[in-house]
């Protein structure tokens, strides 16, 4: 028998500080966004970015991206579907196909035309920026999976990523450790983590 | 002066404390980087690293911050982690070396202003006022807790109150099972030393 059981007052004493906090799920969900923030900075661990392979498997890997950004920039160049990004103008967007092996593109086969992936545009303005990616719903809040590209004047940002149809959350990933929101789109809770995140409709209302 | 009824504990000890079993596949995905499946761990876990931080920090302000600190290391160690090992036993190692050298930065700012005004009244108030802070059964043993050497009250809750075994805490600190039972036995005898007369003072103690 140990010494806190032959012991009733230690034994009450444990029994109070085992007593847990009370539950507060905000607090849980700013930790997981701190450490999800914290886990694609600069100073990551290497293993989270491995070198490219020299295998066969990647080659085919690439190759279909390249498959999948050429369709959704043959789509946009037709006009095929409306831009119904909270994003910028035109003139000022240099769109760059981003994310195309996400498992929204693994979706463009099916048959229902609500099951197509359609190209959407996300800008950001910073020119202070390093680094910018927009992380969403549709690539599991991955910034790895669509860096935005800097435009020559170096103040825009764009993409240009296949997201399947409806209501999505989203925001940019600045320097891989700033989560900005969207100044151009409206702002909802995220069910799942609790911020804030700029909302983006995708396809038919 | 209300009275403890001391004898309704629900041990035998020690035992793992309550925590939502976590399949083996959530932490699985967590190491490939689903926020969802890291969201459940730090659901399962918070607030037993709270608790343990609380109890172990000098400073338990900072508890927020030690555990928010640790589960940041953890997300990023994930893709290392080797699942022969414990998991449960592996937070708690990263979380304690959070927690102590929050303690030693702590050390080192020495004594720090009291802002609060309910701390700066117990202070000020009469010895009369002891009475009435240990009135409270929780607060006498935080009260005493806050008394043991951090070295012996790490170690004490990580057996007593976290579960975790002799073997288990050897494997997470890296001291010797004889130096651990004797790290537990020193925090209990203090622990004892203190409570004893508070729980005489307050009744039953079967």
């Amino acid at each position: 028998m140990s010494d806190a059981e032959k012991d009733p007052v230690l034994r009450r004493a444990i029994d109070e500080l085992r007593r847990l906090p009370d539950a507060d799920p905000g607090k849980v969900k700013r930790v997981v966004l701190a450490a999800a923030a914290a886990r694609v900075s600069p100073a990551d661990d290497d293993v989270l970015i491995k070198p490219p392979r020299r295998s066969n498997a990647p080659r085919f890997a690439a190759a279909g991206g390249l498959i999948a950004a050429a369709l959704i920039v043959g789509f946009v160049s037709r006009g095929a579907f409306p831009s119904p990004s909270p994003a910028v103008p035109a003139e000022h967007a240099t769109p760059q196909v981003a994310g195309a092996a996400s498992p929204s593109m693994r979706s463009a086969s099916a048959s229902s035309s609500d099951m197509v992936a359609l190209p959407q545009q996300f800008t950001l303005r910073s020119a202070a920026a390093h680094r910018v990616s927009v992380v969403g719903d549709f690539n599991d809040w991955n910034p790895k999976i669509a860096p935005l590209v800097r435009s020559p004047d170096g103040v825009l940002w764009s993409t240009i990523v296949p997201v399947m149809p409806g209501r999505h959350l989203y925001g940019f990933m600045v320097d891989d450790s700033l989560f900005v929101l969207d100044p151009r789109a409206p702002k909802a809770s995220d069910p799942d983590l609790g911020s804030e995140g700029s909302v983006v409709i995708v396809g038919r209302p | 002066m209300s009275r403890l009824n001391l004898t309704a504990s629900r041990l035998p000890l020690p035992r793992p404390a309550a925590t939502a079993v976590l399949d083996a596949r959530t932490i699985s995905r967590a190491k490939l980087g689903d926020i969802d499946a890291f969201t459940e761990i730090v659901d399962a876990y918070y607030r037993r690293c709270l608790r343990f931080a609380r109890a172990t920090l000098r400073n338990p302000d900072d508890a927020e911050d030690m555990v928010q600190e640790a589960f940041i290391r953890l997300y990023r160690a994930l893709p290392r982690y080797e699942e022969s090992a414990r998991f449960e036993s592996w937070l708690f190692q990263i979380l304690g070396n959070c927690c102590r050298s929050a303690n030693t930065a702590f050390g080192r700012q020495g004594a720090r202003a009291v802002d609060d005004d309910a701390a700066l009244e117990r202070i000020a108030a009469p010895a009369a006022s002891v009475d009435r802070i240990e009135d409270d059964w929780g607060d006498a043993v935080r009260r005493a807790l806050s008394d043991v050497p951090v070295y012996n009250r790490e170690i004490f809750l990580l057996h007593y109150v976290e579960g975790f075994s002799y073997e288990e805490i050897e494997r997470m600190t890296g001291v010797k099972q004889s130096a651990l039972k004797m790290r537990v036995k020193r925090a209990s005898d203090a622990l004892r030393k203190h409570l004893a007369p508070v729980a005489a003072r307050g009744g039953d103690v079967a």
